[in-house]
Protein backbone atom coordinates (compact mmCIF):
# COMPACT_ATOMS: atom_id res chain seq x y z
CA UNK A 1 0.00 0.00 0.00
CA UNK A 2 1.83 3.43 -1.23
CA UNK A 3 1.40 6.36 0.60
CA UNK A 4 2.61 9.92 -0.19
CA UNK A 5 4.94 11.73 2.23
CA UNK A 6 4.44 15.21 1.91
CA UNK A 7 7.51 16.54 3.45
CA UNK A 8 9.84 13.98 1.67
CA UNK A 9 7.97 14.28 -1.73
CA UNK A 10 8.12 11.03 -1.85
CA UNK A 11 5.46 7.91 -2.06
CA UNK A 12 6.71 4.78 -0.07
CA UNK A 13 4.88 1.56 1.08
CA UNK A 14 2.88 2.33 4.04
CA UNK A 15 3.19 -1.57 5.40
CA UNK A 16 7.04 -1.39 4.93
CA UNK A 17 7.17 1.35 7.47
CA UNK A 18 4.85 0.03 9.72
CA UNK A 19 6.74 -3.06 9.60
CA UNK A 20 10.03 -1.09 10.23
CA UNK A 21 8.31 0.04 12.87
CA UNK A 22 7.33 -2.58 14.69
CA UNK A 23 10.98 -4.48 14.19
CA UNK A 24 12.25 -1.08 15.52
CA UNK A 25 10.14 -0.97 18.50
CA UNK A 26 10.01 -4.85 19.40
CA UNK A 27 13.73 -4.73 20.05
CA UNK A 28 13.39 -0.89 21.66
CA UNK A 29 10.60 -2.95 24.42
CA UNK A 30 13.09 -5.76 24.33
CA UNK A 31 16.37 -3.58 25.60
CA UNK A 32 14.92 -0.87 27.18
CA UNK A 33 16.31 1.57 24.41
CA UNK A 34 14.23 4.02 22.27
CA UNK A 35 15.77 2.16 19.24
CA UNK A 36 16.33 5.22 17.47
CA UNK A 37 19.70 4.29 16.28
CA UNK A 38 18.44 1.56 14.48
CA UNK A 39 15.59 3.02 12.98
CA UNK A 40 17.68 6.17 11.21
CA UNK A 41 20.13 4.33 8.96
CA UNK A 42 16.85 1.98 8.15
CA UNK A 43 15.06 4.81 6.79
CA UNK A 44 17.85 6.14 4.79
CA UNK A 45 18.25 2.78 3.28
CA UNK A 46 15.28 2.21 2.41
CA UNK A 47 15.86 5.91 0.66
CA UNK A 48 13.93 8.61 2.95
CA UNK A 49 16.24 11.36 2.23
CA UNK A 50 18.64 12.11 5.07
CA UNK A 51 16.92 15.46 6.77
CA UNK A 52 13.79 13.93 6.27
CA UNK A 53 14.97 10.57 8.39
CA UNK A 54 17.03 12.74 11.09
CA UNK A 55 13.95 14.51 11.72
CA UNK A 56 11.35 12.49 11.76
CA UNK A 57 13.35 9.86 13.51
CA UNK A 58 13.49 12.12 16.75
CA UNK A 59 10.03 12.99 16.12
CA UNK A 60 9.09 8.74 16.49
CA UNK A 61 12.06 8.69 19.25
CA UNK A 62 9.70 11.01 20.98
CA UNK A 63 6.64 9.43 21.02
CA UNK A 64 7.89 6.17 21.70
CA UNK A 65 9.74 7.42 24.74
CA UNK A 66 6.52 9.31 26.49
CA UNK A 67 4.47 6.12 27.40
CA UNK A 68 7.77 4.40 28.73
CA UNK A 69 8.12 8.15 30.82
CA UNK A 70 4.33 7.78 32.49
CA UNK A 71 5.15 4.77 33.74
CA UNK A 72 8.47 5.32 35.32
CA UNK A 73 7.10 8.53 36.88
CA UNK A 74 4.55 6.97 38.31
CA UNK A 75 6.89 4.27 39.85
CA UNK A 76 8.47 7.12 41.17
CA UNK A 77 11.76 6.15 39.33
CA UNK A 78 13.35 9.54 37.64
CA UNK A 79 15.16 12.01 39.37
CA UNK A 80 13.34 15.42 37.96
CA UNK A 81 16.25 16.76 39.66
CA UNK A 82 18.84 15.50 37.83
CA UNK A 83 16.87 15.08 34.92
CA UNK A 84 16.30 19.11 34.49
CA UNK A 85 20.22 19.44 35.17
CA UNK A 86 20.83 16.80 32.40
CA UNK A 87 18.18 18.55 30.22
CA UNK A 88 19.63 22.07 30.85
CA UNK A 89 22.56 20.53 28.56
CA UNK A 90 20.53 18.56 26.50
CA UNK A 91 18.22 21.27 24.90
CA UNK A 92 21.47 23.23 24.37
CA UNK A 93 23.30 20.79 22.90
CA UNK A 94 20.64 20.06 20.32
CA UNK A 95 20.61 23.60 19.95
CA UNK A 96 24.18 23.44 18.89
CA UNK A 97 23.13 20.35 16.75
CA UNK A 98 20.55 21.61 14.37
CA UNK A 99 22.93 24.89 13.78
CA UNK A 100 25.21 22.19 12.94
CA UNK A 101 23.28 20.05 11.11
CA UNK A 102 21.98 22.78 8.94
CA UNK A 103 25.79 23.83 8.11
CA UNK A 104 26.19 20.35 7.10
CA UNK A 105 23.46 20.35 4.68
CA UNK A 106 24.45 23.41 3.13
CA UNK A 107 27.68 22.27 2.42
CA UNK A 108 26.48 19.23 1.14
CA UNK A 109 27.97 16.74 3.87
CA UNK A 110 24.56 15.65 5.77
CA UNK A 111 24.94 12.05 4.06
CA UNK A 112 28.49 11.03 4.90
CA UNK A 113 28.45 13.37 8.60
CA UNK A 114 25.48 11.43 9.79
CA UNK A 115 26.72 8.06 8.82
CA UNK A 116 30.53 9.08 10.01
CA UNK A 117 28.35 10.37 13.50
CA UNK A 118 26.91 6.88 13.61
CA UNK A 119 29.97 4.80 12.67
CA UNK A 120 32.28 6.23 15.82
CA UNK A 121 29.66 6.69 18.53
CA UNK A 122 27.89 3.36 17.61
CA UNK A 123 31.13 1.46 17.19
CA UNK A 124 32.24 2.97 20.71
CA UNK A 125 29.37 2.47 22.55
CA UNK A 126 29.18 -0.99 21.02
CA UNK A 127 32.08 -1.87 21.88
CA UNK A 128 32.54 -0.98 25.56
CA UNK A 129 29.04 -2.71 26.16
CA UNK A 130 30.16 -5.81 24.72
CA UNK A 131 33.51 -5.66 26.84
CA UNK A 132 31.33 -4.75 30.20
CA UNK A 133 28.62 -7.24 30.08
CA UNK A 134 31.51 -9.86 29.13
CA UNK A 135 33.04 -8.79 32.09
CA UNK A 136 30.27 -8.84 33.82
CA UNK A 137 28.85 -12.78 32.90
CA UNK A 138 32.28 -14.03 33.64
CA UNK A 139 32.45 -12.63 36.84
CA UNK A 140 28.68 -13.43 38.03
CA UNK A 141 29.90 -16.19 40.59
CA UNK A 142 32.16 -13.34 42.54
CA UNK A 143 30.00 -10.94 44.18
CA UNK A 144 31.77 -8.10 44.52
CA UNK A 145 30.98 -5.49 47.31
CA UNK A 146 30.59 -2.57 45.32
CA UNK A 147 30.50 0.72 47.08
CA UNK A 148 27.72 3.66 46.35
CA UNK A 149 29.77 4.49 43.92
CA UNK A 150 33.36 6.11 42.60
CA UNK A 151 33.99 9.62 42.98
CA UNK A 152 35.90 10.99 40.13
CA UNK A 153 37.45 14.18 40.19
CA UNK A 154 35.07 16.12 38.03
CA UNK A 155 32.10 15.72 40.64
CA UNK A 156 33.96 17.52 43.04
CA UNK A 157 33.81 20.49 40.86
CA UNK A 158 32.25 23.58 42.05
CA UNK A 159 29.03 24.58 41.67
CA UNK A 160 27.97 21.45 44.16
CA UNK A 161 24.22 19.70 44.28
CA UNK A 162 22.10 17.66 46.20
CA UNK A 163 19.90 14.83 44.09
CA UNK A 164 18.16 13.31 46.77
CA UNK A 165 16.90 10.36 44.53
CA UNK A 166 20.13 9.62 42.89
CA UNK A 167 21.85 10.00 46.55
CA UNK A 168 24.47 12.06 44.92
CA UNK A 169 25.60 15.13 46.33
CA UNK A 170 27.94 16.05 43.27
CA UNK A 171 28.57 19.24 40.52
CA UNK A 172 26.08 20.06 38.59
CA UNK A 173 28.96 20.39 35.92
CA UNK A 174 29.33 16.34 34.71
CA UNK A 175 25.39 15.87 34.03
CA UNK A 176 25.15 19.32 32.19
CA UNK A 177 28.03 17.97 29.90
CA UNK A 178 26.53 14.77 29.27
CA UNK A 179 23.41 16.56 28.59
CA UNK A 180 24.97 18.56 26.23
CA UNK A 181 26.53 16.04 24.34
CA UNK A 182 23.79 13.39 24.13
CA UNK A 183 21.47 17.21 22.90
CA UNK A 184 24.12 16.99 19.64
CA UNK A 185 24.13 13.52 18.67
CA UNK A 186 20.39 13.81 19.01
CA UNK A 187 20.33 16.50 16.55
CA UNK A 188 22.73 15.30 14.40
CA UNK A 189 21.87 11.57 14.59
CA UNK A 190 17.86 11.96 14.90
CA UNK A 191 18.50 9.53 17.97
CA UNK A 192 16.97 10.24 21.50
CA UNK A 193 20.40 9.11 22.94
CA UNK A 194 18.93 6.44 25.43
CA UNK A 195 21.88 3.89 24.53
CA UNK A 196 24.61 6.20 25.51
CA UNK A 197 22.69 8.35 28.57
CA UNK A 198 22.18 4.65 30.24
CA UNK A 199 26.04 3.91 30.41
CA UNK A 200 26.86 7.58 31.04
CA UNK A 201 24.57 7.79 33.78
CA UNK A 202 25.58 4.41 35.45
CA UNK A 203 29.23 4.71 35.39
CA UNK A 204 30.33 8.31 34.77
CA UNK A 205 27.55 10.33 36.60
CA UNK A 206 27.52 7.48 39.80
CA UNK A 207 23.94 7.06 39.85
CA UNK A 208 21.66 4.19 40.80
CA UNK A 209 20.52 1.75 38.53
CA UNK A 210 16.89 2.07 39.56
CA UNK A 211 16.26 5.80 38.06
CA UNK A 212 18.78 5.02 35.43
CA UNK A 213 15.82 4.11 32.63
CA UNK A 214 12.95 6.44 34.20
CA UNK A 215 15.76 9.74 34.22
CA UNK A 216 16.91 9.07 30.93
CA UNK A 217 13.55 8.89 29.28
CA UNK A 218 12.94 12.20 30.97
CA UNK A 219 15.67 13.77 29.12
CA UNK A 220 15.45 11.94 25.93
CA UNK A 221 11.77 13.03 25.68
CA UNK A 222 12.07 16.45 26.21
CA UNK A 223 15.53 16.86 24.03
CA UNK A 224 13.60 15.11 21.40
CA UNK A 225 10.70 17.42 21.56
CA UNK A 226 13.40 20.19 21.11
CA UNK A 227 14.90 18.81 18.15
CA UNK A 228 11.91 18.31 16.18
CA UNK A 229 10.90 21.87 16.95
CA UNK A 230 13.90 23.19 15.64
CA UNK A 231 14.06 20.62 12.76
CA UNK A 232 10.58 21.69 11.57
CA UNK A 233 11.95 25.50 12.37
CA UNK A 234 14.99 25.56 10.51
CA UNK A 235 15.77 22.94 8.25
CA UNK A 236 11.48 21.93 7.49
CA UNK A 237 12.13 18.02 7.46
CA UNK A 238 9.99 16.59 9.88
CA UNK A 239 7.61 14.25 7.78
CA UNK A 240 4.33 13.85 10.30
CA UNK A 241 2.68 11.43 8.40
CA UNK A 242 6.05 9.39 8.21
CA UNK A 243 6.32 9.82 12.37
CA UNK A 244 2.40 8.51 13.11
CA UNK A 245 3.39 5.44 10.37
CA UNK A 246 6.51 4.57 12.36
CA UNK A 247 4.66 4.69 15.74
CA UNK A 248 1.91 3.04 14.67
CA UNK A 249 3.71 -0.05 14.38
CA UNK A 250 6.45 1.01 17.04
CA UNK A 251 4.28 0.91 20.38
CA UNK A 252 2.53 -2.21 19.42
CA UNK A 253 6.03 -3.98 18.78
CA UNK A 254 7.69 -1.98 21.85
CA UNK A 255 4.86 -4.25 24.06
CA UNK A 256 5.52 -7.44 22.78
CA UNK A 257 9.41 -6.68 23.25
CA UNK A 258 9.15 -5.44 26.47
CA UNK A 259 7.18 -8.90 27.35
CA UNK A 260 10.32 -11.26 26.22
CA UNK A 261 12.30 -9.01 27.68
CA UNK A 262 11.70 -9.49 31.63
CA UNK A 263 12.35 -13.35 30.82
CA UNK A 264 16.01 -12.24 30.02
CA UNK A 265 19.03 -11.62 32.33
CA UNK A 266 20.70 -8.14 32.27
CA UNK A 267 24.07 -8.87 31.19
CA UNK A 268 22.78 -11.58 27.79
CA UNK A 269 20.48 -8.67 27.18
CA UNK A 270 23.36 -5.77 27.22
CA UNK A 271 25.57 -8.78 25.54
CA UNK A 272 23.15 -8.39 23.05
CA UNK A 273 22.42 -5.33 22.59
CA UNK A 274 25.78 -4.44 22.08
CA UNK A 275 26.64 -6.84 19.15
CA UNK A 276 23.55 -5.22 17.72
CA UNK A 277 25.13 -1.82 17.86
CA UNK A 278 27.97 -2.85 16.92
CA UNK A 279 26.36 -4.59 13.67
CA UNK A 280 24.59 -1.29 12.42
CA UNK A 281 28.28 0.42 12.69
CA UNK A 282 29.86 -1.97 10.72
CA UNK A 283 27.12 -1.59 7.91
CA UNK A 284 27.65 1.91 8.26
CA UNK A 285 31.09 1.73 7.88
CA UNK A 286 31.28 -0.42 5.01
CA UNK A 287 28.81 2.07 3.67
CA UNK A 288 31.26 4.68 3.66
CA UNK A 289 34.51 3.07 2.87
CA UNK A 290 33.32 1.17 -0.12
CA UNK A 291 33.76 2.65 -3.82
CA UNK A 292 29.92 4.37 -4.13
CA UNK A 293 28.08 2.54 -7.30
CA UNK A 294 27.39 6.25 -8.78
CA UNK A 295 29.79 8.65 -7.55
CA UNK A 296 28.00 11.63 -8.68
CA UNK A 297 24.80 12.60 -6.58
CA UNK A 298 22.56 15.30 -7.01
CA UNK A 299 20.46 17.63 -4.32
CA UNK A 300 18.53 20.85 -4.04
CA UNK A 301 20.37 24.20 -4.06
CA UNK A 302 20.15 25.75 -1.34
CA UNK B 1 -9.40 1.84 -23.21
CA UNK B 2 -7.58 2.72 -26.39
CA UNK B 3 -10.21 1.75 -27.95
CA UNK B 4 -12.69 4.26 -26.49
CA UNK B 5 -9.61 6.99 -26.95
CA UNK B 6 -9.72 6.40 -30.90
CA UNK B 7 -13.74 6.88 -30.89
CA UNK B 8 -13.40 10.06 -28.77
CA UNK B 9 -10.61 10.99 -31.97
CA UNK B 10 -13.62 10.18 -34.33
CA UNK B 11 -15.97 11.79 -32.48
CA UNK B 12 -13.58 14.58 -32.72
CA UNK B 13 -12.57 14.61 -36.07
CA UNK B 14 -15.28 16.54 -37.54
CA UNK B 15 -14.57 19.38 -35.06
CA UNK B 16 -10.77 18.80 -35.65
CA UNK B 17 -11.15 19.40 -39.44
CA UNK B 18 -13.71 22.10 -39.02
CA UNK B 19 -10.97 24.20 -37.03
CA UNK B 20 -7.73 23.07 -39.20
CA UNK B 21 -8.90 25.74 -42.00
CA UNK B 22 -7.24 27.88 -39.57
CA UNK B 23 -5.34 25.82 -38.04
CA UNK B 24 -3.25 22.91 -39.09
CA UNK B 25 -2.51 21.70 -35.52
CA UNK B 26 -5.27 21.31 -32.88
CA UNK B 27 -4.14 19.50 -29.04
CA UNK B 28 -5.34 18.90 -25.93
CA UNK B 29 -4.77 17.68 -22.66
CA UNK B 30 -6.60 14.77 -20.34
CA UNK B 31 -5.77 16.76 -17.36
CA UNK B 32 -5.39 20.26 -16.61
CA UNK B 33 -4.84 19.53 -13.16
CA UNK B 34 -3.18 16.14 -11.27
CA UNK B 35 -3.95 15.82 -7.70
CA UNK B 36 -1.42 14.69 -5.33
CA UNK B 37 -2.98 13.05 -2.32
CA UNK B 38 -1.91 11.09 0.18
CA UNK B 39 -2.46 8.00 -2.20
CA UNK B 40 -0.55 9.59 -4.76
CA UNK B 41 1.84 7.11 -6.96
CA UNK B 42 1.98 8.78 -10.15
CA UNK B 43 -0.46 9.51 -12.80
CA UNK B 44 -0.57 9.14 -16.49
CA UNK B 45 -1.32 12.91 -18.77
CA UNK B 46 -2.90 12.03 -22.51
CA UNK B 47 -1.95 14.29 -24.72
CA UNK B 48 -4.39 14.02 -28.24
CA UNK B 49 -5.24 16.27 -30.78
CA UNK B 50 -5.57 15.98 -34.93
CA UNK B 51 -3.68 17.72 -37.79
CA UNK B 52 -4.75 18.81 -41.16
CA UNK B 53 -2.82 16.58 -43.15
CA UNK B 54 -1.39 12.72 -43.18
CA UNK B 55 1.24 12.38 -40.10
CA UNK B 56 3.42 9.37 -40.29
CA UNK B 57 6.10 7.80 -42.16
CA UNK B 58 6.18 10.35 -45.86
CA UNK B 59 4.22 12.65 -44.26
CA UNK B 60 4.47 14.94 -41.48
CA UNK B 61 5.83 14.10 -38.26
CA UNK B 62 4.43 15.14 -34.46
CA UNK B 63 6.58 16.28 -31.46
CA UNK B 64 4.96 16.54 -27.73
CA UNK B 65 7.13 18.13 -24.87
CA UNK B 66 6.48 18.79 -21.61
CA UNK B 67 8.02 20.88 -19.27
CA UNK B 68 7.77 21.00 -15.51
CA UNK B 69 8.64 23.98 -12.98
CA UNK B 70 12.04 24.93 -12.23
CA UNK B 71 14.52 24.75 -9.66
CA UNK B 72 18.31 25.24 -8.91
CA UNK B 73 20.19 22.03 -8.06
CA UNK B 74 23.66 21.32 -6.85
CA UNK B 75 25.52 18.13 -8.16
CA UNK B 76 28.09 16.49 -6.57
CA UNK B 77 31.13 14.34 -6.81
CA UNK B 78 32.40 12.17 -4.28
CA UNK B 79 35.93 11.36 -3.76
CA UNK B 80 38.18 9.74 -1.50
CA UNK B 81 39.30 11.58 1.83
CA UNK B 82 42.14 10.54 3.91
CA UNK B 83 42.62 7.47 1.66
CA UNK B 84 39.94 5.47 3.42
CA UNK B 85 36.17 7.37 3.32
CA UNK B 86 34.31 8.90 0.14
CA UNK B 87 32.93 12.20 1.17
CA UNK B 88 31.09 14.78 -1.18
CA UNK B 89 34.02 16.58 -2.95
CA UNK B 90 33.76 19.65 -6.01
CA UNK B 91 30.19 20.17 -6.75
CA UNK B 92 28.85 22.09 -9.87
CA UNK B 93 25.51 23.69 -9.79
CA UNK B 94 22.88 24.21 -11.84
CA UNK B 95 20.03 26.76 -12.32
CA UNK B 96 16.66 26.79 -14.00
CA UNK B 97 16.49 22.82 -14.26
CA UNK B 98 13.21 21.73 -14.76
CA UNK B 99 11.82 19.01 -12.31
CA UNK B 100 9.79 17.41 -15.28
CA UNK B 101 11.25 16.71 -18.42
CA UNK B 102 9.50 14.82 -21.30
CA UNK B 103 9.99 14.52 -24.76
CA UNK B 104 8.08 12.41 -26.86
CA UNK B 105 7.72 12.07 -31.12
CA UNK B 106 5.89 10.14 -33.71
CA UNK B 107 10.10 9.58 -34.24
CA UNK B 108 12.55 10.37 -32.19
CA UNK B 109 13.44 14.33 -32.47
CA UNK B 110 17.38 14.03 -33.65
CA UNK B 111 15.60 11.99 -36.58
CA UNK B 112 13.32 14.54 -37.78
CA UNK B 113 14.65 17.66 -37.27
CA UNK B 114 17.95 19.41 -38.45
CA UNK B 115 20.23 19.55 -35.29
CA UNK B 116 20.48 23.65 -35.23
CA UNK B 117 16.85 23.50 -34.66
CA UNK B 118 16.53 20.88 -32.21
CA UNK B 119 19.23 23.15 -30.46
CA UNK B 120 17.50 25.87 -30.27
CA UNK B 121 14.36 24.57 -28.93
CA UNK B 122 15.59 22.62 -26.52
CA UNK B 123 14.07 19.80 -27.95
CA UNK B 124 16.01 16.28 -26.51
CA UNK B 125 17.52 15.60 -23.15
CA UNK B 126 21.33 16.85 -24.65
CA UNK B 127 19.67 19.94 -26.27
CA UNK B 128 18.44 21.68 -22.93
CA UNK B 129 19.80 24.98 -21.68
CA UNK B 130 21.64 24.19 -18.29
CA UNK B 131 24.41 26.33 -17.25
CA UNK B 132 26.60 25.77 -14.45
CA UNK B 133 28.23 27.52 -11.90
CA UNK B 134 31.30 25.95 -9.72
CA UNK B 135 33.25 22.69 -11.04
CA UNK B 136 33.44 22.91 -14.75
CA UNK B 137 33.59 19.62 -16.19
CA UNK B 138 31.41 17.99 -18.72
CA UNK B 139 31.26 14.56 -16.27
CA UNK B 140 29.05 17.16 -14.32
CA UNK B 141 26.30 17.77 -16.79
CA UNK B 142 26.51 13.96 -17.65
CA UNK B 143 25.67 13.34 -14.48
CA UNK B 144 22.90 15.00 -13.96
CA UNK B 145 21.04 13.95 -16.99
CA UNK B 146 21.70 10.28 -15.66
CA UNK B 147 20.33 11.16 -12.20
CA UNK B 148 17.42 12.69 -13.90
CA UNK B 149 16.91 9.76 -16.17
CA UNK B 150 17.34 7.12 -13.26
CA UNK B 151 14.90 9.71 -11.10
CA UNK B 152 11.85 8.69 -14.06
CA UNK B 153 11.67 12.93 -14.17
CA UNK B 154 13.38 12.76 -17.68
CA UNK B 155 11.61 11.16 -20.14
CA UNK B 156 13.49 10.71 -23.79
CA UNK B 157 11.40 8.44 -26.02
CA UNK B 158 9.66 6.57 -23.69
CA UNK B 159 6.58 6.75 -25.37
CA UNK B 160 6.16 7.15 -28.81
CA UNK B 161 3.01 9.35 -30.21
CA UNK B 162 0.92 6.79 -31.61
CA UNK B 163 -0.80 7.77 -34.75
CA UNK B 164 -4.68 6.84 -35.24
CA UNK B 165 -6.60 7.19 -38.73
CA UNK B 166 -3.95 8.96 -40.11
CA UNK B 167 -4.66 12.16 -39.19
CA UNK B 168 -4.91 11.91 -34.90
CA UNK B 169 -2.19 11.25 -33.04
CA UNK B 170 -2.11 10.83 -28.96
CA UNK B 171 1.02 9.91 -26.47
CA UNK B 172 0.69 9.17 -22.67
CA UNK B 173 3.55 11.09 -20.51
CA UNK B 174 3.93 9.58 -17.45
CA UNK B 175 4.14 11.24 -14.41
CA UNK B 176 5.88 9.58 -11.59
CA UNK B 177 4.85 9.84 -7.78
CA UNK B 178 7.99 12.07 -7.11
CA UNK B 179 6.56 14.30 -9.88
CA UNK B 180 7.11 18.33 -8.32
CA UNK B 181 4.01 20.38 -7.88
CA UNK B 182 3.61 23.87 -9.91
CA UNK B 183 2.88 25.30 -13.47
CA UNK B 184 3.62 22.24 -15.83
CA UNK B 185 4.05 23.29 -19.86
CA UNK B 186 3.46 20.98 -22.67
CA UNK B 187 4.17 21.58 -26.15
CA UNK B 188 2.69 20.26 -29.33
CA UNK B 189 5.09 20.49 -32.93
CA UNK B 190 3.90 19.43 -35.91
CA UNK B 191 6.88 18.99 -38.38
CA UNK B 192 6.42 19.40 -41.81
CA UNK B 193 9.90 18.80 -44.25
CA UNK B 194 11.97 18.59 -41.71
CA UNK B 195 11.34 22.32 -40.32
CA UNK B 196 8.76 23.35 -37.22
CA UNK B 197 5.46 24.28 -39.15
CA UNK B 198 3.11 24.80 -36.15
CA UNK B 199 3.53 24.96 -32.48
CA UNK B 200 0.42 25.00 -29.88
CA UNK B 201 1.28 25.67 -25.96
CA UNK B 202 -0.98 24.35 -23.64
CA UNK B 203 -0.82 24.41 -19.72
CA UNK B 204 -1.42 22.30 -16.50
CA UNK B 205 -0.92 21.93 -12.51
CA UNK B 206 0.53 19.30 -10.51
CA UNK B 207 -1.20 20.29 -6.87
CA UNK B 208 -1.01 19.08 -3.79
CA UNK B 209 -4.52 18.21 -2.29
CA UNK B 210 -6.23 16.88 0.85
CA UNK B 211 -4.04 16.03 3.96
CA UNK B 212 -0.76 15.69 2.05
CA UNK B 213 -1.69 19.43 0.98
CA UNK B 214 -2.48 20.44 3.96
CA UNK B 215 0.88 19.39 6.07
CA UNK B 216 2.81 20.64 3.84
CA UNK B 217 1.49 24.17 3.54
CA UNK B 218 1.47 24.24 7.25
CA UNK B 219 4.96 23.23 7.11
CA UNK B 220 5.94 25.63 4.82
CA UNK B 221 4.13 28.88 6.22
CA UNK B 222 4.01 28.22 9.63
CA UNK B 223 6.96 26.17 10.94
CA UNK B 224 6.94 26.69 14.52
CA UNK B 225 3.14 26.02 14.38
CA UNK B 226 3.58 22.53 12.75
CA UNK B 227 6.39 21.24 14.60
CA UNK B 228 4.87 22.22 18.09
CA UNK B 229 1.78 19.83 16.40
CA UNK B 230 4.23 17.14 16.00
CA UNK B 231 5.48 16.87 19.31
CA UNK B 232 2.01 17.00 20.60
CA UNK B 233 0.83 14.31 18.14
CA UNK B 234 3.75 11.90 18.46
CA UNK B 235 3.18 12.42 22.25
CA UNK B 236 -0.10 11.61 22.13
CA UNK B 237 0.51 8.74 19.60
CA UNK B 238 2.79 7.05 21.39
CA UNK B 239 0.52 7.39 24.59
CA UNK B 240 -2.46 6.28 23.14
CA UNK B 241 -0.55 3.43 21.48
CA UNK B 242 0.64 1.92 24.84
CA UNK B 243 -2.81 1.90 25.95
CA UNK B 244 -4.15 0.50 23.07
CA UNK B 245 -1.90 -2.37 22.79
CA UNK B 246 -0.79 -2.86 25.99
CA UNK B 247 -0.93 -6.49 27.55
CA UNK B 248 -2.08 -8.07 30.29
Amino acid sequence: MQVYLPIAEMSADALLLIGIGFGVGWLSGLFGVGGGFLLTPLLILIGIPSPVAVASGANQTLGASVSGLIAQWRRGNVDARMGGVLLVGGLLGSFAGVQLFALLRRIGQVDTAVSLFYVVVLGTVGVLMVMESARAILRRRRSVRRRLHAHYWMHGLPLKARFRKSRLYISVIPPVLVGFGIGVLSAVMGVGGGFMLVPAMIYFIGMPTAVVIGTSLFQVVFVAANVTLLQAVQVGSVDILLTLLLLGGGVAGAQFGAALGTRLRGEETRALLGLMVLGVAVSLLWGLVRRPDNLFSLGPAL
Amino acid sequence: MTRLLLLLFLSLAPVAGAAAQEASLVADLSDRGIEVSTGFTGADLLVFGATDAPIGPGGDEILVVVRGPTRPVVVRRKVRALGVIWVNGPAARFSGVPGFYAIAGTRPAWQILPEQERQNNGLGLDALPLVSTGARNPHFRAALLDLEKESGLWLEDAATVEIGANRLFHVRVPLPAAVPTGDYRVEVLLVRSRRIHTRQEMEFRVDRVGVADRIATVAEAQPLVYGVGCVLLAAFAGWFGSVLFRRG
